[in-house]
């Protein structure tokens, strides 16, 4: 059985339905990528299966349970992570609390899930007491991703990580990601960066005005002639 | 030298420490509700009159009715935001603050009915003052204003920097959508705030009645100077307003003080427009507030 299974989502924000019939299955484990033009409802539907959109029809299920609209803390306690992109920090805490906000909802020590997190990302250890708003987008980065990690997720959602970033930093970030995957966590990545993300893809959705054009293994969308065209700028 | 300490200085400083119970709720309320909360004086007025049932009624002495009006009043505005302001939350802002108006004229009517209209006091007669080192004259109800205010800003301080619910509620303050999807209980965080700013409140309150009498618009004609508080601190910012409470009390008072030759440099009956000014050159020309904090 699959981890995640969204089944024909229609809904959007206010009047307007952005997404209109859109189904994915996402399996465990796997690095899932949404592509798509401007417009086409890449970071909608992400924020659908996270229950932060008005869903007039359709059903999200994760790991065996209903989750359609359900409350992002129900969502955080049963291993779903988001990391939105844009103001994805609190400037205002320091680093280590950023993270421990991500783990909110657990009682005990956070000592061991912080260690894990400064395992993945080395620099955050060192600025663990500066505020968060101080940091470089690429470090802002790494906290949005830590926070999302505290919980040990199984399905850690990303909406365009590397937005903004340097080439440098975006690759250091794409190694990250792929890193995590390495840990057994599932990944669902909205990229810009389509060919990039799509080649370390096992799973990838090409979007086209609120549903779902094209899906296939990583490889076979990249070469695929017609995504090649419309999607990939040839 | 000692006339400056004994009456000006050291009321500024208990009237500051007034402005800042008060502030601090005020701030930190805007700071993860979006909403100035007009209701806020009359919380303060609210506390007072519940202690003084405690101090008239069960006889119990007022700094030992103070912990009961802080509990009772910060549980009544839990109701309140529940009752009046939670109903509101997904409209537009305005909705709460015209709301809060209302909850504002309700406490004082209820106030009024409750307790009556008359001008009263905990304490009946003259309260001599402690004189220490020979000169300095410090009233006993001053020196407890004072010494418990810092006792509440330390806890406050603590709760806000070690706890994992302090720190939900800074992170709410700075971005409650990015708070949500995170996984923080924001409707905790809420109810938290409400108890906090509305104990904090009762505290001022009941320190207002100590330090002059007790009326049912006591709260209610703080409320400007409390505003000023907070956007002098920069809204939003806990710290900010304990140093704005204290800056608008001290230059309330000091603002009386013989500065140039025997008369006071502005008369008494000005003190309000005090506060005034100061918000409104702080919103010309440093919105932000000394503290950096949100922009209204």
């Amino acid at each position: 059985m699959s981890l995640l299974e969204a089944r024909d989502l229609t809904g959007g924000y206010g009047g307007m339905d952005i997404l209109k019939g859109l189904s994915m299955t996402i399996e465990a484990g796997a690095v899932t990528v949404i592509i798509g033009a401007n417009g086409a409802g890449k970071s909608t539907a992400m924020k659908a299966l996270f229950g932060l959109v008005r869903l007039n029809q359709g059903s999200v299920h994760f790991d065996g349970a209903d989750i359609t609209g359900a409350e992002p803390e129900t969502l955080v306690r049963r291993g779903m992570a988001y990391v939105p992109q844009e103001r994805n920090v609190f400037p205002n805490l320091t680093v280590e609390e950023n993270l421990e906000m991500g783990a909110y909802t657990i009682n005990g020590d956070l000592r061991p899930r912080l260690a894990r997190v400064y395992d993945l990302f080395a620099i955050l250890k060192e600025k663990r007491r500066q505020p968060a708003g101080e940091l470089s987008g690429g470090q802002r980065q790494m906290v949005a991703v830590g926070r999302a990690m505290m919980m040990d997720p199984k399905l850690l959602m990303l909406d365009e990580p590397t937005a903004g970033l340097s080439p440098r930093v975006m690759d250091e970030m794409f190694d990250s990601v792929l890193a995590i995957n390495d840990l057994g966590v599932g990944i669902l990545m909205v990229e810009q960066n389509a060919r990039q993300a799509l080649a370390v893809a096992d799973k990838g959705y090409v979007l086209a005005s609120g549903s779902v054009r094209f899906e296939d293994s990583g490889a076979a969308l990249l070469a695929n002639p017609e995504v090649s065209e419309s999607f990939l700028g040839g | 030298m000692l006339e400056f300490v004994n009456f000006y200085l050291i009321p500024g400083l208990v009237l500051g420490s007034i402005y800042a119970l008060g502030a601090i709720g005020v701030t930190m309320l805007f700071g993860i509700l979006r909403f100035a909360h007009f209701a806020h004086g009359d919380l303060m007025s609210l506390g007072a009159y519940v202690a003084l049932s405690f101090v008239a009624g069960i006889g119990f002495p007022t700094i030992l009715a103070l912990p009961f009006a802080m509990v009772i009043v910060a549980l009544a505005s839990v109701g309140i935001d529940r009752a009046f302001y939670r109903p509101f939350r997904k409209g537009p802002t305005i909705i709460v603050v015209i709301a809060s108006f209302g909850v504002a004229l309700m406490i004082r009517s209820l106030i009024q009915l409750f307790w009556g209209v008359e001008i009263t006091s905990y304490v009946q007669g003259i309260q001599r003052p402690l004189v220490l080192f020979d000169s300095l004259r410090i009233a006993e109800r001053h020196l407890w204003i004072i010494a418990l205010t810092c006792v509440f800003v330390v806890a406050m301080h603590l709760f806000l920097t070690r706890s994992r619910l302090g720190k939900g509620m800074r992170a709410m303050s700075d971005d409650a959508d990015l708070a949500r999807v995170t996984g923080i209980n924001t409707r905790a965080v809420i109810a938290w705030t409400w108890l906090i700013g509305g104990g904090m409140a009762a505290a001022g309150g009941v320190f207002l009645a100590m330090d002059t009498q007790l009326n049912p618009s006591i709260g209610w004609n703080a409320i400007l100077p409390i505003f000023a508080a907070a956007v002098l601190g920069g809204i939003g910012k806990p710290y900010g307003a304990i140093v704005g409470g204290l800056v608008i009390g001290l230059a309330e008072e000091l603002s009386n003080y013989p500065w140039f030759g025997f008369d006071p440099l502005l008369s008494p009956g000005y003190k309000s427009g005090v506060a005034f000014g100061i918000m409104v050159l702080m919103l010309i020309f440093r919105p932000s507030g000394l503290f950096r904090g949100r922009v209204l």
